[in-house]
């Protein structure tokens, strides 16, 4: 039996859907059987970002009106035969499914899937009530900025009123030479607002927009990216693994850790 | 037993008269007599709301009533009130009675919420006297109470104390860093550019301004 998580945020555009194909890929890159649910019905993205919007067929809102099986929508990744995508609709919207329904559908992909991970759509209404619904566990995603932070709390206190414990903390985009000048919130400030468990922090990283645009989720790629090197570890952590956090305050040059190694600081 | 069987008060929507609970229907109207020939020329022709407390009036009381008050003043009755539809301000008459009677800094508070979790922006809290949380109250979220409102952890959200008019209200928190702060009527706002404050606090009404001050122990 497998464990659907729900990735939200409230606030739109701080990486939820980045978010979900990473960690789908990371999954699969180890060997898990991870299917990826699309929520945000009328504004479909995942699909983009995954390479695979020229192979839909069915989507969402068929299999839950009975129009063909769940199979039957389930998109096979070009790349990792262990990953799926369920897209959502582009042409119909929010009201299209109901609570009841997702439910359902994320029991019956808990039978065959490790791993469910349901993409959020942004916004607390009908979008955001169908994609909790058959949820077991949340990551909430946010960025070091003030409004996220505050849509991220609103939406832990919907979820805690919802019934879903135990949400942990995804926090996107930071820029450490920001945190450095004290421009941008750290990751001690943003936790003593929320005050939940963190399970990563993602570095802001140009690759990340050059992969989402190419469809290539950047934790497929080993070439030493830190936004990969973070998703991979997530995937570690959600599977109950202890990895310790990156470090981004460390000079990461050869010289910089001479320097420090011979007494210089850095 | 009470000096006097009723309580002149101003309050923001004019002069109320307070009928006190335990005095009999006969003496509330022999000291309210005796009271407005004293004071007739002082009250003029303002607006008057009587507060009979929890007692039911029959027709004949109400009219007795009206009758002593239209005799011994020029005061334009506007309101005979009773039971549940006592104003808040009524709460606030009581208790500082309360705090009188027992002769003690505290009083009896009939109705307290303890809540033992944080506050979440989007979440609001409203309750009919005092409020306790045990948690963080974040920004975005609300608490109001017609009591006092106490916080253990950090109040970053808006509290409203006292909101039926009791300027005797206070807001505590362990760490006071409210968007905003209101006691009763009176309304103020965080300083822009302000750092969290390291030793608990307290906020109360002077002379129309909210002020904050530490609370140290003695």
């Amino acid at each position: 039996m497998g464990e659907v998580i729900v990735i939200t945020s409230g606030k739109g555009g701080v990486g939820k859907t980045t978010t979900t194909a990473n960690l789908g890929v990371g999954m699969a890159l180890l060997n898990k059987k991870v299917a990826l649910i699309d929520a945000d019905i009328g504004l479909r993205n995942l699909d983009v970002v995954m390479g695979l919007e020229n192979r839909i067929v069915y989507d969402l809102v068929d299999v839950v009106e009975g129009r063909c099986r769940t199979r039957q929508a389930l998109i096979r990744d070009k790349r990792y035969e262990n990953l799926y995508l369920l897209p959502a609709a582009q042409t119909r919207d929010k009201s299209a499914v109901s609570p009841e329904q997702m439910r359902k559908l994320c029991e019956e992909l808990k039978e065959e899937f490790d791993y469910v991970f349901v993409d959020c759509p942004a916004g607390i209404e009908q979008g955001f009530r169908n994609a909790i619904a058959g949820a077991d566990r949340a990551i909430i995603v946010t960025t070091p900025e003030v409004s996220a932070v505050r849509d991220a709390d609103r939406i832990i206190g919907l979820l805690e009123a919802a019934g879903l414990r135990g949400p942990r903390l995804l926090i996107n985009r930071l820029r450490p030479e920001m945190v450095k000048r004290g421009d941008m919130l750290d990751i001690d400030d943003i936790l003593e607002i929320l005050a939940i468990d963190l399970i990563g922090v993602v570095p802001d990283d140009e690759k990340i927009i050059i992969s989402t645009n190419r469809g290539e989720p950047v934790a497929a790629q080993e070439n030493g990216s830190l936004a990969g090197q973070a998703y991979r570890n997530i995937v570690r952590r959600i599977m109950g693994e202890e990895v310790p956090f990156l470090n981004f305050y460390r000079n990461r040059s050869l010289l910089g850790r001479l320097k420090k190694l011979i007494g210089f600081g850095g | 037993m009470h000096k006097y069987a009723v309580e002149f008060k101003g309050t923001r929507d004019g002069l109320t008269i307070f009928c006190l609970e335990d005095a009999a229907f006969d003496d509330i109207l022999a000291d309210l007599a005796e009271r407005l020939k004293e004071r007739s020329a002082f009250f003029g022709e303002a607006a008057v709301k009587v507060d009979v407390g929890r007692r039911e009036l029959s027709e004949e009381e109400k009219e007795a009533l009206v009758d002593v008050i239209t005799r011994y003043s020029h005061l334009r009755i506007t309101e005979i009130q009773s039971g549940e539809e006592r104003s808040p301000a009524v709460r606030a008459t009581r208790r500082q009675r309360e705090r009188e009677e027992l002769n003690l800094d505290g009083f009896q508070e009939g109705h307290c919420l303890v809540i033992k979790r944080t506050l979440r922006s989007g979440q609001y809290i409203r309750f009919p006297g005092t409020v306790i949380v045990m948690g963080d109250v974040n920004p975005g979220a609300e608490v109001v109470a017609d009591g006092d409102i106490f916080i253990f952890g950090t109040l970053r959200g808006i509290a409203h104390a006292g909101v039926g008019g009791d300027r005797n209200a206070c807001v505590a928190a362990l760490r006071l860093a409210p968007t905003q702060l209101r006691i009763a009527d009176v309304i103020s706002r965080a300083p822009d550019n302000v750092s969290l404050p390291d030793t608990p606090e307290y906020a109360y009404v002077n002379d129309d301004r909210i002020l904050i001050a530490a609370i140290t122990a003695r």
